[in-house]
């Protein structure tokens, strides 16, 4: 065997446990779930293994089901507010923390502890402040006069989004920072020099030199914000359990109750599938972003 | 002239240094309030947790939560299911993630690019798509009530992390590295054992500490696929314990509080790997 070979060999070996493992537990259920939604699997075709292929009755039904469609609304609403919030304060606070000054780092670290918490407990957490009679939000916002009366913020379906966008952004906001923070110290402070030498002002610097600079660091945020918001589960699933009357129901969750409280397989690995092709629509720009500056 | 702008640069640093401070700290302050408010509530009596008069630290301080929390035997065993889980997924997930980065981080091999894709979609897949069918799978081949299960759903997670964030890494070891492990005399799987592996120690750490992140942090999989309480691990019994302890909130708290504690002590320790790992892995520089 030539040397060529037998590196190429020596790499392969390397690369199968992580691929294999990959297209056996990930590869192999994605096609089982392509192939389930154009099934009528429910709990009872499945245990007597008569279910057949029904073609895209599973998708017409969904499409025509008023609380998928609010569903879907829902998902939109939560990913695009949260995205909004995230990025705005996630960038102030990027500007902010990618300055040096005395607390810059031990700070910025601990914000992120937000990040890294179970979200089980979060949204746990969440459920006690935004509470009626016990929360503290509304106490807070009652000492500071903004409200007269408790807001019933999970119980009621007007409000429940609003509680639920808030926890959200909670950890949103440091993740935004952080990654945009090391987006803006890769920028040259030469940059910044010379153009103030020229005299240009704050804004002029941060619309002519910081913005421009960034804009791939702010697409691939903006993207991954996108993917990790829209696809929320453990949020609404233990902060509201998609409710009150489905106002905090996303499609991780309905899908999820449509497979596991209604058993009807088959209708929730459409619904997932739904929830995939949105993320695959923006995935393949994030994977243009980052292939295209490799080797 | 040049002293003279440096100077005045100085006094506006300084000035505006204290400023910045205190926006930090208001930043710091907003930002950590609920995570004080979760382990405030914890140290309160049942009254003042439940009571219609919000406090804002606990005016009679009780370990009762705590202490009611530990010496359940529900608790300690969804704890044990917890660290089992974690263990079991960053076990599984560093086992198969590692030696994949290094061979896509030193080798050249036909169809790399198309490995790396692979790796950069499978981080997008939610878990409620991979939920139904993992499933109907595992009821097939016997993983449903399993820690392997879980485990195995978790490390499909992990590993195109691990893939993607340490596969710079292991490009980024001179070459000449790899000759004088050659000239050593070690073997191919001695000199990634003991050379590549060592060489790049802050990125394993980010990786090991992730994984391990991702199993103790795990709802979605543990809570589907076991579905008996016994085996679930503390996030999937969150439930469980909301309506055993009713309107108890000093005692949820609490059972919040240890599922944070070890996140935090983590983070704390190991600030630095984590925030270089996570950056690494979500942007290119």
């Amino acid at each position: 065997m030539s040397i060529a070979a037998k590196k190429r060999l020596e790499g392969y070996g390397f690369i199968a446990p992580g691929f294999l493992y990959v297209l056996l537990v990930l590869g192999y259920p994605l096609v089982y779930n392509i192939i389930l939604s154009f099934k009528n699997v429910d709990v009872k075709t499945f245990a007597s293994g008569t279910s057949k292929f029904v073609g895209f009755a599973n998708y017409i039904e969904l499409f025509h089901d008023p609380t998928f469609l609010l569903v879907l609304k829902n998902t939109f609403v939560f990913t695009i507010a949260c995205l909004a919030i995230q990025f705005t304060l996630g960038f102030l606070l990027a500007l902010l923390f990618s300055q040096k000054f005395t607390f810059a780092g031990p700070i910025r670290g601990l914000v992120l502890v937000a990040y890294m918490m179970p979200m089980s407990v979060t949204a746990m957490l969440g459920k006690n402040m935004f509470g009626v009679t016990e929360g503290v939000i509304n106490d807070l916002l009652m000492k500071i006069g903004l409200i007269n009366a408790p807001v019933e913020w999970l119980v009621s379906s007007s409000t429940a989004m609003i509680a639920v966008i808030a926890v959200n952004c909670w950890v949103g906001i440091p993740f935004n920072m952080l990654l945009l923070t090391s987006g803006l110290t890769g920028i040259s402070q030469d940059v910044y020099e010379s153009a103030s030498l020229d005299g240009a002002n704050k804004f002029q610097r941060f619309f002519y030199i910081t913005l421009p600079l960034m804009k791939s660091s702010i697409l691939a945020v903006l993207m991954l914000g996108f993917i990790y918001t829209f696809k929320a589960f453990d949020l609404m699933f233990i902060m509201t359990s998609g409710g009150p009357l489905n106002s905090t129901d996303v499609l991780g969750t309905y899908a999820y109750t449509l497979s596991f409280t209604k058993y009807e397989f088959s209708q929730g690995s459409a619904a997932a599938l739904v929830l995939f092709c949105c993320l695959f629509v923006i995935g393949l720009f994030y994977l243009r972003l980052t292939t295209k500056e490799d080797d | 002239m040049d002293g003279k702008i440096e100077t005045s640069l100085k006094t506006k640093g300084g000035r505006s240094n204290f400023g910045k401070c205190v926006i930090a700290v208001l930043v710091a302050i907003i930002f950590l309030f609920p995570l004080y408010w979760l382990l405030s509530m914890s140290f309160k009596t049942d009254g003042e947790s439940f009571g219609k008069l919000v406090t804002y630290y606990p005016h009679s301080f009780t370990l009762e939560p705590w202490i009611k929390n530990f010496s359940d035997k529900d608790f300690l065993l969804s704890l044990k299911n917890s660290i089992l889980i974690a263990i079991l997924s960053m076990t599984i997930s560093i086992g198969f993630g590692v030696p994949t980065a290094y061979g896509m981080g030193r080798y050249k091999v036909p169809g790399s690019k198309s490995f790396l894709l692979t790796f950069l979609v499978t981080q997008m897949l939610p878990a409620s798509l991979m939920l139904t069918p993992m499933y109907l799978i595992f009821n097939k081949v016997g993983l449903l009530g399993t820690y392997l299960g879980p485990a195995l759903a978790i490390s499909s997670g992990s590993i195109p992390f691990i893939v993607i964030t340490l596969r710079p890494y292991f490009k980024g070891i001179p070459v000449s590295l790899d000759d004088a492990a050659r000239i050593d005399g070690c073997g191919v799987i001695r000199s990634f054992l003991s050379i590549m592996i060592p060489a790049i120690k802050t990125g394993v750490i980010t990786v090991i500490v992730i994984s391990f992140l991702n199993g103790w942090n795990d709802l979605a999989y543990s809570m589907t696929f076991n579905v008996k309480p016994e085996m679930r691990p503390l996030t999937a019994n969150i439930f469980k314990f909301q309506s055993k302890y009713g309107t108890k909130w000093n005692c949820i708290m609490a059972y919040g509080a240890i599922l944070v504690i070890p996140v935090v002590l983590l983070f704390v320790f190991l600030q630095k790997y984590i925030v270089g790992g996570l950056t690494a892995g979500a942007v290119k520089e």
